[in-house]
C-alpha cells in the first residue's frame, strides 16, 4: 500500500486501502466476439510462423504477439486502481418495542398492564443493553405500524401505549429498508403479537417472507399472558348521522362479553348525565357476542352527542372499552307553515302549489271560501266548509309553526283582535311572519296601528292610497343583489339575467313605507319620479323574521313566463328561497363556521373557515371575531383566540386537537349593536380496532423466532436477557476515496507500440514479411 | 227653493268630478288586473259561443256564494292570444262539431295546462255522441295523446272543493259524470256532457236563458254548484284533500248520503 502510495506521491495518512477495478462497460457478448478473433488470430500468427527452423526465436516472436494481444485486451478492459480510506462498524442489533394500543391491557394474575411489563423487563435488563450499545450499533424503536426511533435513556420515559394499530409487515419492511446493505445480526421484539392481519392459528405467507428477508433472527420477548382475561365491551355501535326532532332514532350497539360469567348488565344510553333509555342485557357463559337495540326521541336540534355504556366489572383487563360516544345530528323533519288565503285567487293558487311541492313544508292551508255576507242557497250539511279554528291557530298551536302567512288576508271577522298580539309575541320569540298583498292585506285587511303592524317591515305610510293598477318591473336593491332570498342562479351575473327576465308584476300595495331596520329587497322602480315602494321587504323583530310582499300578482313570475315560452323555476325559486330563508340554514346565516369534515382522526389537523358577512350578505371586510373551542366530552373550554377576517370577510383557523372526543367550535362577533353566534361541533375518533382481537397471539411470536433462527420468551419478573447474544463480525464502511486509470497513459500505449515494433523486427531478421 | 237644490247638485257633481280628475291613480278596490275572470276560447268552425252569457251568469253566482272577488266580463281569446296565460282558468264550449286546432295551438294548449293552466269543455248540445264530443275527443287525444280522458271519480276534491256533490247535473243530463285529464296528479281538464253553461246563462233581467231539459230547479241548482265547484277547484286544488278537512267533510258526507 504504501508503495503505492510513495508511487503517487499521496501522504500514507489519506488512504488506507486500495482495490483494482475494471470500468469497461463492454457486454459480454462483445468480449466473447473478441476472444474468438484473438484465438483466431494467434492461430493464424502461429501457423505464419513455421517458416522459422528456431523453436526459440518461434516461441520469442508468438509469444511478444501474445503479450500484445493480452495488453491490449487489458486496454480494453479498462482498469482503474481505487484508492480508499474506510473505518470500521458495529453490527447493528434492533429492539422494537410495541406500543399499540392494545398494549394497555391488563394481564393477570398480576393484573398489571402489558405495558408496564415491557417498561419493567427493559429496566430490568438495563445493564444488558448498555453492553449491547458498547458492542453493537443499538437501535430502538417504538413499533405500531410504523417505526419511531428513541434514544436508550428515553426508552422507559416516554413510553406510552398509544399506537394505533400493531402492523409488523411495515414495521418488518421498514426495518429492512433502514439496514439495506448494512449489517442487521439480530432482533429483540417486546410485543403480546396483536396484529389484527394475523390469526391466531397460523402465520401468513406473507408474513413469512418478509420475516425471511430480513436474515436476523428476532427473538421475541412476550408481553403478559392470556390467563383469566377478564373483558365487557362496547365493541362496535350502528347509530344514523342524522336524526329528525321529535322522531325515534334507533341505535344498535354490539357488546362482546370475555370471562365475565353469568350476569344482567344494563346497558345505557345517555345525554350528557340524562339517561334516555336503558335496557337489561343477559350475559351467558359460552357467548360472548351480543346485540342490543336502544330507541331514543332526540327534543333538541343540532348535532347532539350520545354515549352508550356499560358496566365496569372487577378485574377487567380494558376499562376504557366501556362506553362509546357517538354524535347525531337532529334536524326538523319539515317547516310547518301556516297559510291563511283571504279569499281564492290566483296568487294563493300557485304559491300552495309551491309550498305543497316543497318537501322540507309540512303545510297547513286555509282559504276562507265565503264571507258572512255570501250567500251560498244551501245548508251547512251540503257545504264542504269547516270553522275556521282561530282560537286553536292563535293561541295554542301558534308556537308550533315555523312561518305563518297571511295571503290578501283580512283578519276580521275570523281571528279576535286580542290574539293579534299574539302573533307579534310569536315573531318576536322566534317566529316568521309573511304578509303577501291583495285587496284585504295591509291598510285593507285594518291592520293599522295593530300589533301586526309593528311586526311588519313596512308601516302604513297613507291609509288613503290602497293599490296601484300601474304595471311594473320589480327591481332588486343594488346591495342586496347576494342575499340568499333572491338567489334565483347561482353565478351572480346570471342572477341579475334571472330578475331581468321576469314578467312585469301589475297591482301593488300602496301607501307604504319601510321601517327602520328593515331591508327593501325588491322595489317597484318608480324612484326617479314619484320615489319607489317597497314590493318585498325583510325585517328582524326579536328572535324571528317577518316578510312583506305588496303585491298579489307574483304568480305572473310563474305562469306568464310559461305564456313567454319560459318556465316557472324562478318563481319557485324565489318562494323556496324565502322558505329556506326562514328555515335558516347555513346559506342564511352572515356568520359561518364550518369544518372541513365532520371526523376526524388521533393527530390530525381540523381546519376551520370562518365567514363574516354584512346585513346585506357582501363580505364584511376585518371583522374582529372571537372563537372558542370546547370539549362536549370533558365539558372544558380548551382554547379562545380573537382572529380578524380579511378582506373576503374570511378567516381560516387550524386546530390539533390532543385526544380523542367531541369537540364544539364556536365563533362570536359583535356587529354594530347586535352580537352574531355561529356554532359547529366535529369529532376525533380513535382507532380502537387493537381492543376487538385483544387476547396476546404467542403463535405469531413464536413463528417469527422459529423461523428467523431466534427464540420465543415470556416475559416475567426478574427475565434475564444476558443470555440472549448476537455475533460480532466486523464489517468495514467506505469514507473516502479516489482513482486512478491505468489504462488511458502514455506509457501502456508505448509499451503496446515497443512490443510491436520489437516483433516487426524479429520478424524481418527470420526472412518474415 | 228648487233652484237653489239644482244649485247644489250642480256644484256638488262639479265637486265630485274634480275630485276625480285629482286622484285618478287611487282606488278604494284591488285592481281590476287580480279579479278573477273567465275567458271563453274561440275557434275555427263550428259555434264558439252557443251560450253567451253562460260565464258572466256563472261569475255572478260565484260573487254571490263566494269569497272569490270575481269581475263579470265577458272575455273571447283565441287559443293564440298572448293574454291567455294571463288566465289560468278557461272555458271551451259548443255544439256542433269545430276544425281540429292548427298545430301550433295545440303546443301551446298543452304548455298552458301542463303548467299550471285549467280547461273547462262544456258540450251544449244536449245529445249524446255529438259532433262536438266527437271533436273535443280527437281535441284532448291530440293534445294528451299519452294521458286519456277518463271518468273523474266521486272522492275527487271537484265534488267537495264549496259544495258536497254527489250527482252530476247540467242542462241535459246526457252523462251522470264528468271527465278529465289529470298530469302529474292535477287535473287540468274537465269534460262536461250535460250543457252545464245552458243550465247557468242568465239574462240581464235576471231569467234563465234556456228551460232545463228532464229536471227543474234542483237540477239547475246543482248545475251551478258543480260550476262553483270546479271553479274553485281550479283556484285552490287539493286544499280539501288536506287532512285538517277530512273528518268534517267525511261526516257530512256520510251523513248526506244516509237516506
Amino acid at each position: 500500500m504504501n508503495f503505492i502510495l510513495n508511487l503517487l506521491n499521496i501522504p500514507s495518512s489519506e488512504y488506507n486501502d486500495w482495490e483494482i477495478r475494471l470500468t469497461s462497460g463492454l457486454s459480454y457478448v462483445t468480449w466473447i466476439i473478441l476472444a474468438y478473433l484473438f484465438i483466431g488470430a494467434l492461430f493464424c500468427f502461429w501457423s505464419g510462423l513455421s517458416r522459422i527452423r528456431s523453436p526459440r526465436k518461434k516461441f520469442l516472436i508468438f509469444g511478444l504477439r501474445v503479450i500484445v494481444f493480452l495488453l491490449v485486451a487489458a486496454l480494453l478492459f479498462q482498469p482503474e486502481l481505487e484508492l480508499k480510506k474506510t473505518r470500521e462498524l458495529k453490527n447493528t442489533v434492533a429492539v422494537l418495542l410495541d406500543n399499540s394500543k392494545s398494549m394497555s391491557i391488563k394481564t393477570f394474575p398480576e393484573e398489571i398492564t402489558r405495558a408496564t411489563i415491557l417498561t419493567r423487563a427493559f429496566e430490568e435488563n438495563s445493564q444488558y443493553f448498555e453492553e449491547l450499545r458498547k458492542n453493537f450499533r443499538l437501535e430502538i424503536y417504538y413499533s405500531s405500524n410504523q417505526l419511531e426511533p428513541v434514544s436508550l435513556s428515553d426508552v422507559t420515559r416516554l413510553y406510552k401505549p398509544n399506537g394505533i394499530r400493531t402492523d409488523f409487515k411495515n414495521v418488518f419492511n421498514e426495518l429492512k429498508k433502514r439496514h439495506d446493505g448494512k449489517s442487521l445480526k439480530g432482533i429483540l421484539l417486546f410485543s403480546d403479537g396483536g396484529d389484527l392481519e394475523e390469526g391466531f392459528n397460523e402465520i401468513s405467507p406473507t408474513m413469512k417472507e418478509i420475516v425471511d428477508s430480513l436474515e436476523a433472527p428476532i427473538y421475541s420477548l412476550q408481553t403478559g399472558s392470556n390467563d383469566s382475561f377478564k373483558d365487557l365491551s362496547v365493541s362496535r355501535l350502528d347509530a344514523p348521522d342524522f336524526g329528525f326532532l321529535y322522531q325515534p332514532i334507533k341505535v344498535e350497539a354490539v357488546i362482546d362479553a370475555f370471562a365475565i360469567g353469568n350476569k344482567n348488565i344494563p346497558v345505557t344510553l345517555k345525554e350528557g348525565n340524562k339517561i334516555l333509555v336503558s335496557k337489561n342485557l343477559e350475559i351467558r357463559e359460552g357467548k360472548t357476542r351480543y346485540r342490543v337495540q336502544l330507541e331514543f326521541i332526540p327534543n333538541t336540534l343540532g348535532v347532539n352527542v350520545y354515549k352508550i355504556s356499560v358496566p365496569l366489572i372487577s378485574g377487567e383487563s380494558i376499562v376504557s372499552n366501556n362506553i362509546k360516544e357517538f354524535r347525531i345530528k337532529t334536524v326538523k323533519d319539515r317547516m310547518r307553515i301556516l297559510h291563511l288565503t283571504g279569499r281564492p285567487g290566483w296568487d294563493s293558487r300557485f304559491l300552495r302549489e309551491v309550498l305543497i311541492n316543497n318537501p322540507k313544508v309540512d303545510l297547513l292551508s286555509f282559504f276562507i271560501l265565503r264571507s258572512l255576507s255570501d250567500d251560498v242557497a244551501a245548508s251547512t250539511s251540503e257545504l264542504s266548509l269547516i270553522p275556521f279554528p282561530s282560537n286553536l291557530l292563535f293561541s295554542d298551536y301558534l308556537a308550533s309553526f315555523d312561518l305563518v302567512i297571511f295571503q290578501n288576508f283580512k283578519f276580521s271577522p275570523f281571528i279576535e283582535k286580542k290574539f293579534l298580539e299574539n302573533i307579534s309575541s310569536y315573531v318576536h320569540n322566534g317566529g316568521s311572519f309573511l304578509m303577501i298583498g291583495g285587496e284585504l292585506s295591509f291598510q285593507g285587511g285594518g291592520y293599522e296601528r295593530t300589533p301586526v303592524e309593528k311586526v311588519l317591515p313596512v308601516k302604513i305610510r297613507d291609509r288613503m292610497e290602497l293599490f296601484s293598477e300601474a304595471e311594473f318591473n320589480a327591481k332588486v336593491e343594488e346591495r342586496y343583489w347576494r342575499h340568499p332570498i333572491l338567489r334565483l342562479e347561482k353565478n351572480e351575473k346570471q342572477n341579475q339575467a334571472a330578475w331581468d327576465s321576469l314578467p312585469k308584476l301589475n297591482g301593488l300595495n300602496a301607501g307604504l313605507k319601510a321601517v327602520s331596520g328593515a331591508q327593501v329587497l325588491i322595489h317597484d322602480g318608480f324612484s326617479k319620479t314619484k320615489g319607489s315602494s317597497p314590493v318585498f321587504s325583510i325585517l328582524k323583530f326579536g328572535k324571528g323574521k317577518s316578510m312583506a310582499m305588496a303585491t298579489d300578482s307574483s304568480w305572473n313570475w310563474n305562469f306568464l313566463k310559461i305564456g313567454e315560452g319560459g318556465s316557472g323555476r324562478y318563481y319557485q325559486t324565489f318562494w323556496n328561497n324565502v322558505v329556506a330563508w326562514v328555515a335558516g340554514g347555513p346559506e342564511t346565516q352572515t356568520l359561518l363556521i364550518e369544518t372541513d369534515r365532520e371526523r376526524y382522526a388521533e393527530k390530525e389537523k381540523v381546519l376551520m373557515k370562518i365567514k363574516t358577512l354584512g346585513e346585506d350578505f357582501n363580505p364584511f371586510k376585518k371583522a374582529d371575531i372571537e372563537i372558542v373551542i370546547r370539549s362536549i366530552s370533558k365539558k372544558g373550554e380548551i382554547l379562545r383566540k380573537r382572529l380578524t377576517t380579511d378582506k373576503n370577510g374570511e378567516a381560516n383557523f387550524e386546530f390539533l386537537p390532543k385526544g380523542e372526543g367531541f369537540f364544539s367550535a364556536k365563533v362570536e362577533w359583535k356587529r354594530e349593536s347586535e352580537t352574531l353566534n355561529s356554532e359547529t361541533r366535529f369529532g376525533v375518533f380513535s382507532d380502537n380496532a387493537e381492543f376487538e382481537k385483544p387476547k396476546i397471539n404467542n403463535l405469531l411470536l413464536e413463528t417469527f423466532a422459529k423461523i428467523s433462527g431466534g427464540e420465543h420468551r415470556v416475559l416475567k419478573e426478574n427475565s434475564n436477557l444476558k443470555d440472549i447474544a448476537f455475533s460480532a463480525s466486523k464489517v468495514r464502511e467506505k469514507t473516502g476515496s479516489a482513482t486512478f486509470g491505468l489504462w488511458d497513459n502514455w506509457f501502456s500505449f508505448g509499451l503496446i507500440v515497443g512490443l510491436l515494433s520489437l516483433d516487426w523486427l524479429l520478424r524481418r531478421r527470420s526472412g518474415l514479411s | 227653493m228648487l233652484p237653489k237644490i239644482k244649485k247644489f247638485y250642480s256644484y256638488s257633481l262639479v265637486f265630485l268630478i274634480l275630485i276625480a280628475i285629482i286622484v285618478p291613480s287611487t282606488t278604494w278596490a284591488i285592481g281590476d288586473s287580480s279579479k278573477f275572470r273567465i275567458p271563453q276560447i274561440l275557434y275555427q268552425g263550428g259555434n264558439s259561443k252557443p251560450r253567451p252569457e253562460a260565464i258572466v251568469s256563472l261569475l255572478a253566482q260565484l260573487a254571490k256564494r263566494t269569497s272569490v272577488n270575481v269581475k263579470r266580463q265577458e272575455i273571447d281569446l283565441k287559443i293564440s292570444d298572448p293574454s291567455l296565460f294571463r288566465h289560468p282558468l278557461i272555458y271551451l264550449a259548443g255544439d256542433s262539431g269545430f276544425k281540429p286546432f292548427p298545430k301550433k295551438e295545440i303546443k301551446i294548449l298543452r304548455n298552458y295546462l301542463n303548467f299550471g293552466g285549467f280547461l273547462l269543455i262544456d258540450d251544449n248540445s244536449a245529445k249524446a255522441n255529438s259532433d262536438f264530443d266527437k271533436s273535443v275527443r280527437n281535441l284532448i287525444s291530440e293534445l294528451f295523446p299519452r294521458s286519456p280522458i277518463r271518468k273523474i271519480p266521486r272522492d275527487h276534491s271537484i265534488f267537495r272543493s264549496f259544495y258536497l256533490i254527489n250527482r252530476v247535473a247540467g242542462r241535459a243530463e246526457i252523462q251522470p259524470y264528468l271527465e278529465g285529464v289529470s298530469i302529474k296528479g292535477r287535473t287540468v281538464l274537465v269534460y262536461s256532457s250535460n250543457d252545464l253553461g245552458g243550465a247557468w246563462s242568465r239574462n240581464k233581467l235576471g231569467y234563465w236563458n234556456y228551460d232545463m231539459v228532464g229536471g227543474g230547479k234542483t237540477q239547475r241548482d246543482l248545475s251551478i254548484r258543480l260550476g262553483v265547484n270546479i271553479t274553485l277547484y281550479a283556484l285552490t286544488l287539493d286544499y280539501k284533500k288536506d287532512m285538517v278537512h277530512l273528518p268534517i267533510i267525511l261526516e257530512r258526507l256520510r251523513r248526506y248520503n244516509s237516506p
